[in-house]
């Protein structure tokens, strides 16, 4: 598919070869540690095609890909969501940029697909899926996945159209995953599928049990019987799994449940890999964007990678991506992350200056003259304009220079102009960089709260080290910022990146709003400007991918082998009509009928015309349900009251509904 | 590759579960649509997923100028019926998956098509005014024109059956001459006899030469001897012998083909919507009528090569307005039919009768003014031709006491066979109503 021999091709990829390697230069320089990265050279129609295919060149065989082809190229052609670059997630990584791009569009592809790969590689999110040895394999895994399934297409034995009903059926419940478990300690080394499932005994003896031990509790009743459970003690979040061991087929001559086919164990472990293999890519959407779309700034703003007469394209290009309005979860994840870089490096000037003679947390904003610390914290001009002509004020011991750099390019091996930040070490980027001593970032020193800096104050003791603010300035560790960002990508997700960094001031700063539906006005309205009310509906968007947390509950339900899910309500209905008919889809995959229990809102017509008549909302009633469907008909039930419960949760109100909303 | 095959598979399964038509039309959304491109919102072609209710979810969006205040509108992408505001809401992710709305587009023909299938009509349009005199095939034929255009074909034809028709057996006339006793004229008898088309001066030099060479003419003693001594040679037999030598072609029988004239006729059409936009006429009954109305004119369009539409509102007076108004207003005064058709009637002037198919469509409630109804609409509408008349009333909830419009028209026109009226109480009945109205054109001529 990757036409190499196009001398179009060859030529721009032969034009890229030596700013792929300068920008992984760089970037190593930045502090990053990516996956390698293979950089290919695509059509058009290649890019729509490996979108469709999530980044790869061969997945298992279902419209669905169909669907996602035909959607990106109507987005294309209408000239929206242009896809510059893909990348993905694999050691080595794979990238492939699109052979129109302008030669700035290409860097700037580059360097955010460095990013890219340094997150795949370091964030642990990713790790519970590639595992100790750093190998998501993927590539490998995805093609394993295409030949087995397409094997089964191909089998006159059976029918294609079952085959695809089935993977229907599997993929409407693809994210009932937990995506919260390490899956690497699942996988075995060389997949054969088959054996992984089938063979329970070798799963048994990996657990390393003494024979005694396993043949008392682990006997072969218990063996076969493993569906005869009580109600489990916990809820399985792993839906998927619990399908695949434990649910059987419907067949319709028989009437009953019988023993499913092999090959649909094998195709229900498939996607569930799969979407394991994915689910950490869902999961740090916002992280991950943000982060390559700020080293990309900086490369290419600061750095210029671009060079001068790239610029300008770039600032289209990058204003483009982040300037569409409305919440654009790139600009989200960006604006965070430079929130964690100006708060750390924030807190650590403070740090310095509360340690100055005179300076308490209570003085702080009386006595501290933020234009002068503004100027001395601006990096040494000697490293921040480094030229040919300035390589003589740089100095080889100064643990701010590439001592070996700085050699090659006194002699002329290195062109400084083109990358002055090839004679620096990291030392010397971090000042280089500086985030407060930039102008977008001016005010934000002096923002900080007075609770803030009594907190930083708290437990020092050594509170009168430094006789004024330039020298409290010159110990300044101009790499804390960037290094509490490389441990946040480490460790966080959207979800807690979201919970943990928007604050009060980033919401009030970009003016984030919530807004709720409004039954009165029939429209969507305003509800919130409350920064506690905005993070809310953030993670309400973000956690569980912005879907309901559906587990299983009941193998056994009734005492007549019928399966219960329920909806973890947290106070947002589920869509009905689409729970419904992915009941009907989960039943393809139990073989018994099966249950949903949730809680849905009730309002009263009366009620509704009267609060409408009057601009106000209707007070809804919650009412749990059970959902059954028997492969016929779905019914509604009331909810017992245990297990009404069971399944909501009284700890978070997503609703930000004021009361005296639209009076 | 793979992809290939996903993207066939996928349009399969689009087209089977492409949503019926009647569906679309008594409750889909008209909006996505225009004149020209029926979209039909699908969001069938996706799997059902746990998904929260986009309602009870809200979301979070960002301003754009200042502080947002608490219960201004936000525009949400995604929801239809909302407020448009200052405000943005959320973007979606770009390429993320899940519940997108595709549509299904066909154009105004293949709606139509799709229409007849499900409706069980076929309207047949008709060509009315003669837009061109166009040259159709080369099948006539003249006696005279350009060489090009020369049939040769014919020419050879003839020639070749002049040949057959005069070639005769030369050898066994000279033998015929040999017969003792016989002159020219005894063989040109006998030759007339046996079907051998020769001519008497032909016989003659024969003699002459068969002299002249010294060849014995007493070689038979009679016609009976020679007919059993020499064999005839048949024609096509000699042909197939020594080839076909020479056809001879005659200035007669030359050919030139010249194309046929055909008349065509442009299908065409013009529709005049008419509409009471009264005060009465509120929120639900507008709904019907563009219900109606809609896919009417976008059969129409697909039916006829050309169509135009002209759209009347009236209450107490008519005026013409544009489509994209149609639907929307709203006036407050009182109700007169007649002014509708007057106009109708003025703007059908510049489409006449004989050039163009013309359709009346009408709706309302089926109020009117006292008396307009008998004396003045219905005479208009038996003056003014068209290929249809139709009323539709939207009269949801049953009749009011003053509502008899439709009632009148049905009854006083009743001998009419271009006069339809349909009742739509609710959008159920909105497929019949179409239906009705489009299966009841038929008898007139063009």
């Amino acid at each position: 598919m990757i036409h190499d021999e196009r001398v179009a091709t060859r030529r721009v990829a032969a034009e890229l070869a030596e700013p792929a390697e300068r920008a992984r230069e760089l970037a190593e320089k930045l502090g990053l540690r990516p996956y390698p990265v293979n950089y290919w050279v695509v059509t058009h129609d290649e890019m729509n095609e490996l979108i469709a295919y999530d980044g790869f060149q061969t997945r298992y065989p279902h419209w669905r890909w169909g669907m996602k082809y035909d959607r990106q190229r109507k987005q294309d052609t209408f000239g929206m969501g242009k896809a510059f670059e893909i990348v993905n997630n694999d050691n080595p990584c794979h990238a492939f940029l699109q052979e129109s791009n302008a030669p700035a569009d290409q860097k700037a592809v580059i360097t955010h697909v460095e990013a890219h790969a340094d997150f795949f590689r370091n964030n642990e999110w990713f790790g519970r899926f590639a595992g100790e040895r750093e190998d998501p394999d993927a590539a490998a895994m995805l093609e394993r996945h295409a030949e087995t399934v397409a094997d089964h297409v191909s089998d006159p034995e059976i029918d294609r159209e079952d085959i695809e009903r089935f993977i229907d059926a599997v993929l409407c419940i693809e994210d009932t995953i937990d995506q919260h478990r390490a899956l690497a300690a699942e996988r075995g080394d060389d997949g054969d599928l088959a054996t992984d499932l089938v063979d329970i005994e070798e799963r048994l003896d990996r657990l390393g049990l003494s024979s005694e031990v396993r043949d008392q509790v682990f006997d072969t009743e218990w063996v076969d019987d493993q569906r005869d459970r009580e109600r489990l003690p916990e809820p399985r979040p792993d839906v998927l799994a619990y399908l695949r061991e434990h649910g059987k087929r419907f067949d319709d001559e028989e009437g009953k449940a019988v023993e499913r086919e092999p090959w649909m164990d094998e195709v229900i472990e498939i996607l569930r890999r799969e979407a394991y293999y994915f689910a950490p890519q869902r999961m740090t959407k916002i992280m991950n964007e943000g982060w390559a779309a700020y080293w990309e700034s900086l490369m290419m703003g600061d750095e210029r990678f671009a060079g001068d007469d790239e610029f300008l394209t770039y600032a289209d290009h990058m204003a483009r991506v982040l300037g569409s309005p409305g919440l654009n979860p790139y600009k989200l994840g960006f604006e965070i992350w430079r929130y964690v870089e100006n708060s750390a490096n924030r807190r650590e000037v403070v740090d310095k200056l509360l340690r100055v003679e005179g300076v308490t947390w209570r003085t702080f904003h009386d006595v501290i003259d933020f234009e002068e610390v503004g100027d001395l914290l601006e990096p040494d001009p000697a490293i921040a304009g480094v030229t040919a002509d300035t390589l003589d004020d740089l100095d080889p011991e100064d643990p701010r220079v590439d001592a070996d750099a700085l050699a090659r390019a006194t002699e002329g091996d290195l062109d400084v102009d083109a990358y002055p930040w090839a004679v620096l070490t990291h030392e010397g980027l971090c000042e280089r960089h500086f985030s407060l001593a930039k102008p977008a970032n001016r005010g934000f020193l002096r923002r900080i709260g007075r609770s803030e800096l009594e907190r930083v104050a708290r437990y020092m003791f050594d509170d009168e080290v430094y006789p004024d603010v330039a020298s409290a300035l010159a110990d300044v560790d101009y790499g804390a910022g960037w290094r509490r960002m490389r441990e946040v990508r480490e460790s966080h997700n959207d979800v807690t990146f979201i919970d943990e960094f928007l604050t009060e001031e980033f919401v009030v700063e970009g003016n984030y709003f919530t807004y709720e539906y409004s039954e009165a006005a029939e429209g969507y309205r305003v509800a919130s400007v409350d920064p506690d009310d905005v993070k809310r509906k953030l993670l309400l968007r973000f956690t569980n991918f912005g879907k309901p947390t559906v587990a299983v509950y009941d193998g056994n339900y009734d005492n007549r082998g019928e399966l219960l899910l329920g909806h973890r309500y947290n106070g947002v209905a589920l869509d009905i009509e689409q729970a419904t008919q992915t009941l009907e889809r989960v039943f393809d995959l139990w073989g018994r009928p099966v249950n949903l229990a949730t809680i849905v809102t009730e309002y009263d017509d009366h009620e509704v015309e009267i609060a409408r008549r009057r601009g106000r909302e209707p007070a809804g009633e919650e009412v749990p349900i059970r959902l059954r469907y028997d492969g016929e008909a779905v019914e509604r039930h009331a909810l017992e009251p245990d297990l009404a419960e069971q399944i909501a949760a009284d700890d978070i109100d997503y609703d930000t509904t004021p009361e005296d909303w639209l009076a | 590759m793979g992809l290939r095959e996903d993207l066939e598979r996928f349009r399969e399964i689009g087209d089977e579960r492409r949503p019926d038509l009647a569906e679309f039309i008594r409750e889909g959304d008209l909006s996505g649509s225009s004149r020209d491109a029926v979209r039909i919102p699908v969001k069938l072609v996706d799997l059902p997923s746990f998904e929260y209710d986009q309602r009870d979810m809200g979301g979070v969006g960002q301003g754009q100028g200042g502080t947002p205040q608490p219960g201004q509108p936000v525009d949400v992408p995604g929801d239809p019926g909302d407020a448009d505001g200052d405000e943005d809401g959320e973007e979606g992710d770009p390429g993320e998956d899940g519940g997108e709305h595709g549509y299904y587009e066909m154009d105004p023909e293949e709606f139509a098509r799709e229409l007849d299938e499900e409706l069980g009509l076929d309207l047949e349009p008709k060509g009315k005014r003669v837009v061109e005199e166009v040259e159709g095939d080369f099948t006539e034929l003249t006696r005279a024109g350009p060489n090009s255009t020369l049939d040769f074909e014919q020419l050879f034809k003839r020639g070749l059956k002049r040949k057959l028709a005069t070639d005769f057996d030369e050898g066994y006339v000279r033998e015929a001459c040999r017969v003792a006793g016989a002159d020219a004229r005894d063989v040109f008898e006998f030759c007339r006899e046996e079907d051998v088309l020769v001519s008497l001066a032909w016989i003659r030099e024969a003699i002459a030469e068969l002299e002249a060479d010294g060849v014995s003419l007493d070689e038979y003693d009679d016609f009976e001897d020679l007919a059993a001594r020499v064999e005839r040679d048949p024609i096509a037999a000699r042909i197939r012998r020594d080839g076909l030598q020479q056809v001879p072609f005659r200035r007669e029988d030359e050919r030139y083909r010249q194309p046929e004239v055909v008349e065509r006729k442009q299908k065409n059409v013009v529709v005049v919507n008419i509409r009471d936009v009264s005060g009465s006429m509120r929120e639900t009954k507008r709904e019907l009528v563009e219900r109606t109305f809609t896919p009417l004119d976008w059969y129409l369009t697909g039916k006829y090569d050309e169509a135009t539409f002209r759209y009347v509102a009236h209450d107490a007076d008519a005026w013409e307005v544009e489509r994209g108004e149609f639907f929307g207003i709203r006036s407050g005064g009182g109700t007169r039919i007649s002014s509708a058709y007057e106009l109708a009637a003025e703007i059908l002037e510049e489409y006449p009768w004989s050039e163009w198919n013309r359709y009346v469509f009408a709706a309302g409630d089926s109020e009117n003014s006292s008396n307009d109804t008998v004396e003045n609409v219905v005479p208009l509408m038996r003056d003014i031709p068209a290929n249809l008349h139709a009323y539709v009333e939207t009269q949801p909830g049953g009749n009011t006491i003053n509502a008899t419009h439709a009632e009148e028209v049905e009854r006083e026109l009743a001998d009419r066979d271009n006069v339809v009226v349909a009742r739509v109480a609710g959008p159920e009945d909105v497929t019949d109503a179409i239906r009705t109205i489009l299966s009841t054109e038929g008898g007139e001529d063009a």
